[in-house]
């Protein structure tokens, strides 16, 4: 039932003229634009939110500050949902999460009855015997146990990722964030204030404060006043990472920012206390209470006890009792009396006050799935009370049991906190260089002290950016201030139910189980039993676990230690960890024109390339055509994908000379050369061809695969050898065309030129500058394909004039553009290896019969050594050409084992089927003894089959080489 | 004749862009609403000055052949200096210039220091080819630098990197060089990256560009921010 909403200037975040609804499990609600849906929801009296992990307890926000697993709600679209600080947007459609058969009759709550089967580690103890077991179990384990339900069918959202800078950061936006703030910003820093709510002002926003305070407008008003002063709201910092690199998240999108100090002014977190019963839905904590009355309007409960260990408790009953809830009792758990001012008032004001006394338990409401009342009893020790004692009725219980410094950032940050005071409270005690800290995450108990710490912190970040030594421990304000010589309200009961981890449903006889069983050390009791492992990360157990283990083993809570804090600090969706994928792609001139004329397209590295032109349906045909055009007539392929560098200067020879294995000292100018090179192992690593286009100019082209790896190679060789020469990247600056096939020179003749291109001026292997249609153009006279060719580097801005010009210029010779695919046939026909595909990274020359490229008479060539030494060493594998015999015989793949009596002797590298030769051909490394030209070798073909291939003499396709020279 | 064209030549065709002589070369004036875009560049907008000229030179005599041919040459790496004809030095090393066309006049010192690569080749100030192997973009506006934090890691706001500067960095994940030259009071970042990703880096940098409204433009709107300056 909707309850009447408190009148303004409660409901601070809601807008009362904007109604909205949604659903809830199916049944509509109303609220107001603005509501959470804990606040709308709690708003109708509905405080059960979800089921509990393991037990399938009910379970509600304890904190109402998106901490716990209890406000976990599923969304159409998104699990995992905080329903304590999701917004409400109208028609929302909600869900409980981790039901069997809904909230109000989940089946998987009979798990309860097996409770006593299901101790603390049972899943490492269970469900691996016999073999093969888990595969069952598991469905079971993840139906019963998982949290939300990804929606399978959903569409990805749009997240991105964005730099931010500054000089200052400051980490929430409260008392003492804002003074920080405030006060960096007026010298002139450039300031970033990253608060998690909404609105600026943490507690200042829904504390009890006098009536007409103003220090929260003034802070907002100082803040907004100064122009480099930046303020992200709705952001959450999830990580502070090496060199002060924050993570922020706000919305879909995650902030990278890079500090040069940073002020943590997270402020607390407060604290559950341990009885039985302890979760149920109705028990919140102090400040939950008077967010929902402040920020939404929300009266609480009709009837409340109040379970206090500090000055907090007595604050919230003020407030309750000021907006209309029935407050039973204040329960004050401390032995040494009231202290605090609202305490004082409290009293004054004839509050039931029950000093001494604690809640021994809570119970469930008959009807509904919350609290129905709490036995209140004397404490007689620490950790002790009487069985006995008051029953109280109530739909509210408020839980002040302490507040915890929310130090998880600043702990990952490397700062460290000590437990001091009462119980196993953290107080800060170091901080990592330039890190700061301010309010209560630093000790602060009041607004003032919050304000005093806030300026504080931010001199001495000033003086820090300054280079001035700065104190940066600046949390001396409270030093006893939260002494009340209780221990932590942890009070054990013989029937259990007293959750230490709401969100992992761990109770005290766990952590004294664990503990017993050997598991003292804090990091292996919080894996055994998986205290603090929920989505809370332990902000609302830590404190109770060290209180319980302390108290087990009879040390201090100093002595217990507290576990690692790693980001993120809290659940932080994938999305924003993958943001939006940039992944560079690289196109040639002509990708366009490809594209156009149907080419299927390939990735060669970042690069897209035509494999051929043509339906799927007909590659096979397309290859075939393509490959005759070339043998027959004449065909054309962007090769703008290969490498090129610029190797210029009086050192250009002598620096190739040590790269590359040839020698190019005595390359006339003019003329080009195979370039081959080797790493300082002797492994292949790449080729190319080099072209003497002056005295001390070299254009030395790549594969396409290579070139990104060698600039940088080539670039670090020179950084070592300080030769007198530039190494320029040209790769993009240059298309490059192949025109090959018996009609090639025909058709440049055709488009015009001022090169002469006869056989006698232009021989094989030439290399000329010149026009072509008016383009300046690098001609290399080389023949990968074994037809007369000519690779045409024109510069890119005019590579798909001059393209088009050539397709228009060869029509009537039947010129047609070939791909990929036809030109590892057309190689493969001429035994040319493809370096990567017909090497691996342990091939050195001489197994690829490479031998021939190798300046023997060098002094120095990289790898040069090692070559030698693994030639002196013999050879254990040789690559051969070979050719299957018998056409019906399935193809052989690469990958394809060469196999002699059952033992591997090598693989295939290269297979195509030969369109001029009409027959398999391939490339395979074989034993040094399967070599001989003529002889059988087997090759494991396609689900085990056996094909003989013959070793043929490479090339397979114009043995003298004739066709290419013309 | 074969003209040079952009390599993003499909993409702002496709756009809807207008082309015209613009001092001696073909480019997009407009994208079809003049006015609107002169609005969006003092906001957000995208420029394509592929088609403009540009050239560099690296090596020992890079500068000093630069100098004597009297180009203005900042005195520190990563830094960028405006000739009088509107010309962008930028240097990338202590042996590296590079030479960007003027956007608001026609410009022949790039055509006048290639036709002089022999020379500078003798001189160890190899020429470079940027004008086929850089795309170069004008990104302009004030929204421009909260823009480019989507994309890149360096601080480009104001204060740390004010017009003049160069960075040499990563630009979604492209190696880029972005200087800062201004027109009239429009913060402009000249952008420049390996051309053969050009089309990569317009479609990443417009999806970047939508929150703050912003939208390709002709060199038609980059000329009136020049001229309400002046």
């Amino acid at each position: 039932m909707t309850r009447e909403r408190l009148p303004p200037p409660a409901g601070s975040r809601i807008d009362r003229a904007q109604p909205v609804t949604f659903e809830f499990e199916g049944r509509r609600y109303d609220a107001y634009t603005g509501d959470t849906i804990a606040s709308a929801l709690a708003a109708s009296d509905v405080w059960c939110l979800s089921r509990s992990f393991k037990l399938h307890r009910p379970r509600g926000s304890f904190g109402f500050a998106g901490d716990e697993a209890g406000g976990l709600v599923q969304l159409e679209t998104e699990p995992n949902v905080h329903a304590d600080t999701r917004i409400i947007e109208p028609g929302m459609r909600v869900r409980a999460q981790n039901t069997v058969g809904g909230l109000d009759k989940d089946w998987a709550a009979l798990l309860g009855l097996f409770e006593r089967f299901l101790p603390v580690g049972f899943y490492y103890k269970a469900f691996y015997k016999p073999r093969g077991v888990w595969n069952w179990w598991e469905k079971i384990i993840r139906r019963t146990a998982g949290l939300g339900q990804v929606d399978r069918s959903w569409t990805p959202e749009y997240f991105d990722k964005a730099y931010a800078y500054c000089d200052v950061a400051v980490i929430g936006g409260g008392a003492a964030g804002l003074a920080a703030a405030a006060a960096c910003g007026a010298q002139g820093l450039d300031v970033l204030v990253v608060e998690r709510e909404p609105e600026l002002g943490g507690w200042l926003t829904y504390g009890r404060l006098d009536p007409g305070d103003g220090t929260l407008d003034d802070l907002r008003g100082r803040v907004q006043g100064l122009p480099s002063v930046r303020v992200m709201t709705s952001a959450t910092c999830t990580g502070w990472y090496a060199e002060n690199w924050l993570a922020v998240s706000q919305g879909n999108r995650l902030h990278k920012v890079r500090a040069k100090a940073v002020i943590a002014c997270t402020g607390g977190v407060s604290q559950p206390a341990v009885f039985r019963n302890n979760d149920l839905p109705g028990i919140v904590s102090a400040s939950a209470a008077q967010r929902l009355i402040r920020h939404y309007g929300v009266r609480p409960g009709l009837r409340a006890a109040v379970l206090t260990a500090g000055d907090e408790g007595y604050a919230a009953a003020l407030d309750l009792a000021e907006n209309g809830t029935d407050v039973a009792a204040v329960v004050d758990c401390r032995l040494n009396g009231l202290t605090g001012p609202m305490a004082s008032e409290a009293e004054a004001r004839g509050h039931r006050i029950l000093s001494g006394h604690t809640v021994r338990e809570a119970w469930r409401d008959s009807q509904r799935l919350q609290i129905g009342g709490v036995l209140v009893t004397r404490v007689t020790g620490p950790g002790a009370c009487a069985a006995d004692g008051e029953r109280i009725d109530c739909d509210l219980l408020v839980v002040a049991a302490g507040v915890a410094p929310a130090g998880g950032l600043l702990a990952q940050a490397g700062a460290r906190f000590r437990p001091s005071g009462r119980g196993a409270v953290p107080r800060l005690a170091s901080l990592p260089d330039h890190a700061f800290a301010a309010g209560v995450v630093a000790g602060a108990a009041t607004v003032a002290q919050a304000l005093a710490q806030g300026e504080q912190a931010a001199g001495a970040a000033a003086a820090d950016l300054s280079g001035s030594a700065a104190d940066a421990l600046v949390n001396s304000a409270r030093p006893d201030a939260d002494e009340s010589g209780a221990t932590w309200p942890v009070f054990p009961h013989p029937h259990g139910h007293e959750f230490v981890d709401l969100d992992e449903d761990v109770t005290v006889r766990e952590i004294e189980d664990a503990l017993a069983e050997g598991y003292e050390d804090i990091e292996l009791l919080k894996r055994y039993s998986t205290v603090g492992m929920g989505p809370s990360q332990g902000r609302l157990s830590a404190i109770a676990t060290a209180a319980v283990t302390a108290t087990v083993r009879g040390t201090s809570a100093a002595e217990v230690g507290a576990t690692t804090n790693r980001p993120p600090t809290s659940p932080t969706r994938f999305g924003l960890f993958a943001g939006r994928g940039f992944q560079p792609v690289r196109r040639t001139p002509m990708h366009g024109w490809h594209v156009g004329a149907g080419a299927q397209m390939m990735t060669a590295g970042l690069w897209m390339r035509p494999a051929y032109y043509g339906p799927p349906d007909e590659r096979a045909d397309a290859i075939a055509d393509e490959v005759l055009a070339v043998r027959r007539a004449v065909g054309l392929i962007d090769v703008s994908t290969l490498g090129g560098f610029e190797i210029r200067g009086p050192d250009a020879v002598e620096f190739l000379e040590r790269a590359y294995t040839p020698s190019f000292r005595r390359l006339r100018v003019g003329r080009t050369r195979y370039a081959l090179l080797t790493e300082e192992q002797g492994v292949v690593v790449d080729d190319g061809v080099a072209a003497r286009l002056g005295p001390d100019h070299y254009y030395v082209t790549a594969s396409t695969s290579g070139a990104e790896q060698l600039y940088p190679l080539l670039l670090w060789y020179q950084a070592q050898w300080q030769l007198d020469v530039d190494i320029a990247d040209v790769t993009s600056a240059y298309g490059a065309i192949n025109i090959a096939g018996p009609k090639a020179r025909r058709v440049l003749e055709r488009l015009g030129t001022n090169i002469d291109l006869s056989p006698e001026a232009c021989p094989y292997l030439a290399a000329r500058t010149g026009t072509l249609a008016g383009v300046d153009v690098r001609l290399l006279r080389i023949g990968f394909v074994g037809e007369l060719g000519y690779e045409i580097h024109p510069p890119a801005s005019q590579s798909l004039g001059l393209w088009e010009a050539l397709i228009d210029a060869g029509r009537e010779f039947g010129i047609r553009p070939f791909g990929v695919e036809a030109q590892r046939v057309l190689r493969l026909e001429k035994g040319h290896v493809i370096v990567t595909q017909d090497t691996d990274g342990l091939t050195h020359p001489h197994e690829v019969d490479l031998g021939w490229a190798l300046g023997r008479r060098k002094p120095f060539f990289v790898g040069k050594r090692s070559i030698e030494i693994l030639r002196a060493k013999g050879l254990a594998r040789q690559l051969v050409g070979y050719a299957v015999p018998d056409r019906h015989a399935p193809v052989p793949e690469e990958g394809h084992l060469v196999v002699r009596d059952g033992e591997i002797t090598g693989r295939v590298t290269s297979s195509a089927w030969s369109p001029v030769l009409d027959q398999a051909i391939g490339l395979a490394y074989v034993a040094p003894d399967q070599t001989d030209v003529g002889s059988t070798v087997t090759i494991k073909a396609a689900r085990g089959r056996l094909v003989e291939a013959e070793v043929a003499r490479l090339p397979f396709y114009d043995p003298d080489n004739v066709r290419q020279a013309v | 004749m074969i003209s040079p064209r952009s390599p993003i030549d499909d993409a702002v065709r496709a756009a809807g862009g207008t082309f015209g002589q613009h001092a001696g070369v073909d480019a997009v004036i407009d994208f079809g609403d003049p006015k609107g875009e002169i609005v969006a560049a003092r906001r957000l907008g995208l420029a394509d000055l592929s088609p403009l000229p540009r050239v560099g030179f690296r090596g020992p005599g890079a500068r000093e052949w630069l100098a004597a041919r009297g180009v203005d040459l900042p005195d520190e790496p990563n830094r960028a200096s405006v000739q009088p004809d509107g010309v962008i030095a930028v240097t990338r090393s202590w042996t590296e210039v590079l030479v960007l066309g003027a956007i608001q006049s026609a410009d022949t010192l790039c055509a006048r220091l290639e036709s002089d690569a022999a020379d500078a080749h003798r001189a160890r100030a190899y020429p470079l080819p940027r004008f086929d192997g850089l795309f170069w973009f004008a990104l302009a506006g004030a929204s421009a630098a909260d823009c480019l934090a989507k994309v890149c890691g360096v601080d480009l706001r104001e204060l740390a990197f004010p017009p003049g500067s160069v960075a040499q960095t990563s630009l979604a994940r492209l190696n880029a060089v972005i200087v800062r030259v201004d027109l009239g009071e429009t913060p402009v970042f000249h952008l420049l990256g390996d051309s053969a990703s050009a089309e990569y880096a317009w479609t990443s940098l417009l999806d970047a560009m939508q929150e703050f409204g912003g939208r390709p433009l002709g060199l038609r709107a980059l000329h009136a921010l020049d001229r309400e300056f002046k």
